[in-house]
């Protein structure tokens, strides 16, 4: 008996597990340097802008010193001031913030919507997909730039959410679009009819198997969806449709640039803002090729 | 009187192809009872799976005319959370590719244990896990406790294969569905893999639906057989009567491809070709008709029906009396694969 249960306790312990889900994605963020380190960037910038801002007093950065006008970095500002003569430093971490939230936010909630809309669609088929890519195809119609600008200035005063709103609105197309080609597929394969079998209801199906199924597409896409929309909100304050002044944003700081004065003589002002949104954008790419190649067992670097 | 489980009347499913409907399934009418097995054969494209799926109503864009009634109630077209109520309580299927038969995320356990938990609520965590190793047990997976952990990847083909027919069989089916259940596997699997389904009729008294293309397989297991031809069926008989008196060219010519008849073909018409796809196939008239060049035009049937020349026996079209073979040659043994 002793004996016999040893033996399986060996047999168990040489049947070698292929790596899980998890551990490929880890191995092959650590195996490409750039992702690593953009990795731990991230983490340290959010947890950077995230810890300060609860110790930040916002008010206090947003106040107007008519004695401090266009500092240059110093002592006393770390990295100078602004016309109104408020620290660019403190606005910096602000402003980082509120773009990564914003990024977040609305990566969130295109995912969120894109996800269901796209499983339901790709899943049922038929009718219900004719109709939902309809909806689907009204929206992609829409002048989104045009509606945006409207909207920002018919809202006297939005805010991080609400922005982030208007934003979902129009981007939840394309991953909708992706997760419903790739419900069409999964929905034929026997897995999915054996579930039938089973007597599970569709939801559960929908739920339980498609979508950890192509869990690892959402995840990259994700990603590569954060990526694109951390520059969102500064593209638009560039264009003069940005957050008020009281919310100090990447954006704001970027379009003092279009200021020639500025642009030439005072670069502290728009040069830190610019390159963090160009290190944040591209440390979340690193991260998401990274992920797109673990999840793609052709691309695998080992 | 042997009960009845399964009658099919007249069954067409039919598939959407660029505005035109093309019938995978054609008038087909079949019963199963309890307690039997009955073998569906045919070559590969001729419409076996399609008439699996219509069974467990799988089909979600086809269109689907005729009666299926198990135990006298009809299944076409009933909502999907009736349907629910049955598929995996009252039937089950099991597939032909036990790889991607198998959700590759979930544990083997959940997976077994998704049939309990949906038709057998009352069961509590550790009843239904106790469930599951004795269901591993039964389809004689070595270790079950340590298999209930493990992932579809994790086995081989065999072993998902049983795996597959745990799950089929967790709530103990009175009719089960097995789509071409070895077709994928080593041969030395292969019976294992039927044994297995032999012991569970006898164990359940179920009705068995058994999808091959090996003749070797119905030869061993079923009771009846059905031989399928581009959608129908052309031959249904017990499985003695079918393999000392096939009727029905179509029949005549799958026991002659098995190749220990090879000398026999060449006194005999070999029926050439393939099962031609769907959108090929003639539109009207016998469908048979195209592969049968050496018949005389008159002599087809412009829709052949069913006849019951002896009971039991069914053959679709009467001009298997003007098909003469040469002679007679003694049908050989019959295995191996067509
Ligand atoms: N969903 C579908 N849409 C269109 N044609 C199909 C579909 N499923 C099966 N067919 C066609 O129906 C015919 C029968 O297929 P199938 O039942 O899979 O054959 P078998 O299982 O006997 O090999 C084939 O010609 C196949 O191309
Ligand atoms: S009509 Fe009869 S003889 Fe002619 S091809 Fe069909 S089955 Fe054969
Ligand atoms: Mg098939």
């Amino acid at each position: 008996m002793e004996a016999n249960s040893a033996n399986v306790e060996l047999q168990s312990k040489t049947v070698t597990k292929t790596p899980s889900g998890f551990s490929v994605v880890w191995r092959e963020i650590v195996r490409d340097k750039l992702a690593l380190l953009s990795l731990i960037f991230l983490v340290g910038i959010s947890a950077f802008v995230y810890g300060t801002a609860i110790v930040l007093d916002q008010e206090e950065i947003v106040k107007v010193d008519l004695f401090a006008i266009y500092e240059a970095p110093g002592e006393e500002y770390i990295l100078g001031t602004d016309y109104g003569g408020r620290d660019i430093f403190g606005q910096l971490i602000i402003g980082t913030r509120n773009s990564l939230s914003i990024a977040i936010l609305v990566t969130v909630m295109t995912g969120f919507i894109g996800v269901v809309f796209g499983l339901v669609a790709g899943f049922f088929g038929g009718h219900i997909d004719n109709i939902m890519m309809r909806v689907l195809d009204f929206f992609n119609v829409l002048p989104f730039m045009m509606i945006v600008i409207v909207f920002v200035a018919i809202v006297p005063k939005y805010s991080v959410w609400t922005f982030s709103l208007i934003m979902t609105a129009f981007l939840w197309m394309g991953i909708a679009r992706l997760i419903r080609s790739r419900a069409l597929q999964e929905k034929e394969l026997d897995y999915i009819h054996a579930a039938k079998t089973l007597g599970t209801s569709n939801i559960k199906i929908i739920f339980k198997h498609v979508l950890p199924n192509i869990s690892s597409l959402v995840i990259v896409t994700m990603t590569l969806n954060l990526a694109a929309n951390i520059g969102l909100e500064s593209g638009l304050s560039f264009l003069g449709f940005g957050f008020p002044e009281s919310t100090p944003s990447l954006g704001t700081l970027l379009s003092y640039a279009t200021n020639p004065q500025t642009l030439e003589y005072r670069w502290w002002i728009w040069v830190p803002a610019s390159v963090m949104i160009l290190l944040l954008m591209l440390a979340v790419n690193n991260v998401g090729t990274a992920l797109r190649r673990a999840t793609d067992a052709r691309q695998r670097r080992g | 009187m042997a009960e009845k489980l399964l009658e099919i009347k007249n069954l067409k499913t039919s598939f959407r192809i660029k505005d035109d409907y093309f019938a995978a399934v054609d008038d087909v009418s079949l019963t199963v009872n309890k307690n039997e097995v009955l073998a569906i054969v045919g070559e590969s494209g001729c419409g076996k799976s399609a008439l699996a799926f219509s069974i467990m109503g799988l089909h979600t864009r086809a269109k689907m005319e005729g009666n299926i009634s198990f135990k006298g109630e009809n299944i076409v077209g009933i909502s999907p959370s009736k349907l629910n109520k049955l598929r995996g309580k009252n039937m089950g299927m099991i597939f032909q590719d036990p790889l991607t038969a198998l959700n590759p995320l979930m544990e083997i356990g959940d997976q077994i244990g998704e049939a309990l938990l949906l038709h057998n609520k009352e069961l509590s965590k550790t009843q239904r896990k106790e469930k599951v190793i004795k269901l591993l047990n039964k389809v004689g997976i070595p270790r079950p406790e340590y298999v209930y952990e493990q992932f579809p990847h994790e086995l081989s083909g065999g072993m998902r294969q049983r795996v597959v027919i745990a799950t089929a069989i967790a709530n103990e089916p009175e009719l089960l569905i097995a789509d071409e259940p070895t077709t994928a596997l080593d041969v030395t699997i292969q019976s294992q893999i039927l044994d297995l389904i032999k012991d569970l009729k006898e164990d359940m008294d179920s009705g068995i639906v058994l999808i091959t293309h090996d003749l070797g397989v119905v030869a061993e297991m079923a009771d009846r057989v059905a031989v399928m031809y581009a959608g129908q069926i052309v031959e249904i008989a017990d499985v003695t009567t079918l393999f000392e008196e096939p009727l029905h060219p179509y029949t005549r010519s799958l026991f002659n491809s098995v190749p220990n008849a090879k000398e026999a073909q060449d006194r005999l018409h070999v029926i050439q070709g393939i099962v031609p796809s769907l959108q090929n196939l003639p539109r009207i008239g016998c469908r048979f008709a195209p592969r049968m060049p050496w018949i005389d035009g008159e002599a087809h049937e412009e829709h052949p029906e069913m006849h019951e020349v002896k009971p039991g026996h069914y053959v679709r079209c009467s001009c298997y009396k003007h098909f003469h073979f040469p002679e007679e040659s003694k049908e050989e043994e019959h295995h191996g694969v067509s």
